[in-house]
């Protein structure tokens, strides 16, 4: 009894000592945390274990959906590059000197996503990883976001760079020759800002999943991009876009997306039949009186406020993910938000898809009209952070 | 001691308090305007008297038993008086107030006029729809408010397309259900002119206690020129602020849900809204109906009245939300 009892004491003693040890040697500073140096390989292997770890752990519990869809992926793509590639690079790109110089490095994706799993990919892109510079997503409650980006770090490794610039960029264009613009604008042509990447100018978006702004009403624009800026519609792509845009940034933008002149839909993204586009309509023109849904078109038609959106030939896809977005609460934090977040409580899942085939289906009219054509924003431009 | 009186003095006094507390208010059972409460409020004053009289009896043959003296309480225990007073008694006096009940309950409607006035209350989620018919059929909209003249009968049809709601106008009639599925009816009429409330009876959900109405009792001339005006649509705005408060109706949503007969606004899920400013209150009887009321509502409705089915619209600029509400004032 006294022999465990001596023990016990010592042990205790002995783990006083080491801890005041190490407290001792962090206070000394001969700890080198220079970026400069890389680890040890023993600490290098712990940190490596423990992160590995952590992220299997936590990411035990999550469900992926199906991610095999173009849409996603394009979706994804425009967001990476511009959120992403800056340190983890691209396909066709070159590394960054700067980024190479961080310690852990930034992995270079189309290799290094193929060592984690779907879940795991989906938790590190959510949560970000502390200590490594790798910042969380955002938007925590946009995990339709975070499974684009996953929905494409899938697909990067077979992508070839060419295909990669479709899907990220768009049409090849033409880069600047011009010394005095590239003095002035830098190469930099994928600027953050930069909306048609995902949006197009005036023409239909490549992802199902971005909504068509050409031919949108100006205050509608406005609106949804100040929402952005201030949090009030949570976007973990659109946020940070919205926020480098100033007052008259968003000004030019919008009158220049109301100008533009909306394209007629093309092929139907999403196979649709008559029949769900006339249970669509019905809704659009009627509403849904037992369940309180007021016909979409008294706020959505010709007579509407120009604050309101127009949905004639919005992507279905894109319709019902904000519809989804609404019933789970998301976008009633603005006061228009408010008002459709009610309206869509009372949707069913079926009576959304029958709606947004409606509009989808419904040719846009012609764009507004503006007093002088407003040329489309310069593209390029410095970095705004 | 000194203490025992003044508890007994404010257990005396207690009731009679709570009394004439029920006896005023516009929502009072026993402040009746017309015959069929008068009825309900003398059935309780019957019931009252008559059951005051028995707690007496009680007490006192109680009183009886415990401190009397043994010779007379030996007389409680005899044969007659358990039978008199255990038997006969409760069967004779229940029956008699089962009879004037009956009589009581029947006597209302039966007697009245052959052809009332009739108006159609349905039971919305949480409001109350009001239609007024004229004799060639054409019908139209109110809402949370009934207008009837006075010395007629006025029957109403009571229906719910949702659920279960309870008609109750306290100082007027009874209470009847509103059931989904069937019409019930119920015959009433005011002796005096004025304004009086009523209130859902039948727990329907969420905003159930804020369901209320108004019931104007009108002098028949003054009730004619009333019907008169109901009946036509809604004024055109006069002032440039106003016809701004009209376009501003349109142009966002509200003709969704709501009318205003002489409009393009013919939505049916909330209230008609054609002849709202004239009306006493808004909110189903929670507001009066005056222009900040007005703007509070459309801005601020799910914190006056939490649940309601219409949307809170924090849209409007200062200067909008002065006209739309001064319009929608405007409408009388």
């Amino acid at each position: 009894m006294a022999f465990v009892g001596k023990s016990l004491l010592a042990g205790v003693g002995v783990a006083l000592v080491l801890a005041l040890a190490v407290l001792l040697f962090a206070w000394s500073g001969l700890y080198n945390v220079a970026a400069s140096q890389s680890h040890w390989a023993l600490t290098r292997w712990f940190l490596d274990f423990g992160l590995r770890r952590s992220v299997a752990t936590h990411s035990a519990s999550i469900t992926p959906p199906t991610l095999d869809d173009k849409n996603l992926v394009i979706l994804g793509a425009g967001h990476f590059d511009a959120g992403c590639a800056p340190c983890h690079g691209a396909p066709g790109g070159h590394s960054d000197p700067i980024v190479d110089r961080m310690l852990p490095a930034p992995p270079e994706l189309n290799r290094a996503a193929s060592n984690w799993s779907t879940e795991q990919l989906f938790w590190i892109v959510k949560h970000g990883l502390k200590f490594t510079g790798m910042p969380a997503w955002v938007a925590q409650q946009r995990d339709d976001e975070v499974w684009a980006i996953v929905a494409f770090l899938r697909a990067l490794p077979q992508m070839s760079a060419s295909q990669y610039r479709m899907f990220a960029i768009g049409d090849p264009e033409a880069r600047p020759n011009d010394g005095a613009e590239i003095a002035r604008n830098g190469m930099t042509m994928e600027a953050l800002t930069r909306c048609v990447r995902c949006h197009r100018g005036d023409a239909q978006p490549r992802s199902a999943l971005v909504p068509r702004l050409a031919g949108q009403s100006r205050a509608y624009v406005e609106r949804a991009l100040r929402d952005f800026a201030s949090g009030s519609r949570p976007s973990g792509i659109m946020e940070p876009i919205a926020v480098a845009l100033d007052a008259a940034a968003i000004t030019a933008l919008s009158a220049y997306y109301a100008g533009a002149p909306s394209p007629t839909p093309s092929a139907q993204p999403i196979e649709s039949n008559a029949d769900q586009i006339a249970r669509g309509k019905e809704i659009a023109t009627e509403g849904v009186p037992e369940s309180g849904v007021p016909p979409c078109l008294v706020c959505h038609g010709d007579t509407r406020a120009p604050s309101f959106p127009k949905l004639d030939g919005q992507y279905a896809p894109y319709i019902v993910g904000q519809i989804e977005i609404w019933k789970r609460g998301l976008r009633k934090k603005s006061g228009y938000g408010a008002i459709m977040g009610t309206i869509a409580s009372r949707l069913t899942d079926e009576q959304a898809r029958d709606v947004a085939a409606y509009f989808a289906s419904v040719a846009a009219p012609t764009a507004e009209r503006l007093e002088r054509p407003i040329p489309p924003p310069r593209r390029g431009g410095p970095r705004a952070r | 001691m000194r203490d025992r009186q003044r508890s007994l003095r404010i257990a005396r006094a207690a009731p009679a308090c709570l009394l004439l507390a029920g006896c005023e208010g516009v929502q009072s059972t026993l402040a009746p305007t017309g015959p069929q409460a008068q009825h309900v409020a003398q059935l309780f004053w019957v019931m009252v008297a008559g059951s005051g009289a028995i707690v007496l009896v009680v007490t006192l043959l109680t009183a009886i038993a415990l401190f009397a003296s043994p010779r007379h309480r030996a007389f409680l225990a005899g044969d007659t008086v358990v039978l008199a007073g255990g038997l006969i008694f409760p069967v004779v006096t229940l029956s008699a107030l089962l009879v004037y009940g009956l009589v009581m309950l029947g006597a209302g409607p039966g007697k009245m006029a052959a052809s009332p006035v009739r108006i159609e209350v349905a039971g919305e989620r949480w409001w109350w729809r009001v239609v007024y018919r004229d004799d060639a059929g054409s019908a139209v909209e109110s809402a949370n408010e009934l207008r009837i003249p006075l010395g007629r009968a006025v029957e109403i049809e009571l229906t719910s397309d949702n659920v279960i709601h309870s008609f109750w106008a306290p100082r007027l009639a009874g209470k009847l259900d509103m059931i989904p599925g069937r019409k019930t009816a119920l015959t009433l009429s005011a002796e005096k002119a004025g304004v009086s409330r009523g209130q859902c009876a039948e727990y329907c959900g969420g905003a159930h206690a804020l369901m209320a109405f108004d019931v104007v009792a009108m002098p028949l001339n003054e009730y004619d020129e009333w019907r008169l005006r109901e009946f036509q649509p809604a004024q055109e705005p006069t002032t440039q602020e106003t016809r701004a408060g009209k376009a501003l109706f349109l142009s966002h949503g509200c003709g969704a849900c709501h009318t205003i007969r002489g409009t393009p606004a013919a939505g049916r899920l909330g209230p008609d809204l054609t002849h709202v400013g004239g009306r006493t209150s808004i909110g189903a009887a929670i507001l009066a109906t005056d222009e900040a009321s007005i703007a509070r509502w459309i801005t601020h409705n799910q914190d006056i009245k939490p649940g309601n089915l219409m949307p809170a619209f924090d849209i409007f600029s200062e200067s909008e939300l002065l006209a739309l509400s001064r319009y929608l004032a405007s409408l009388r």
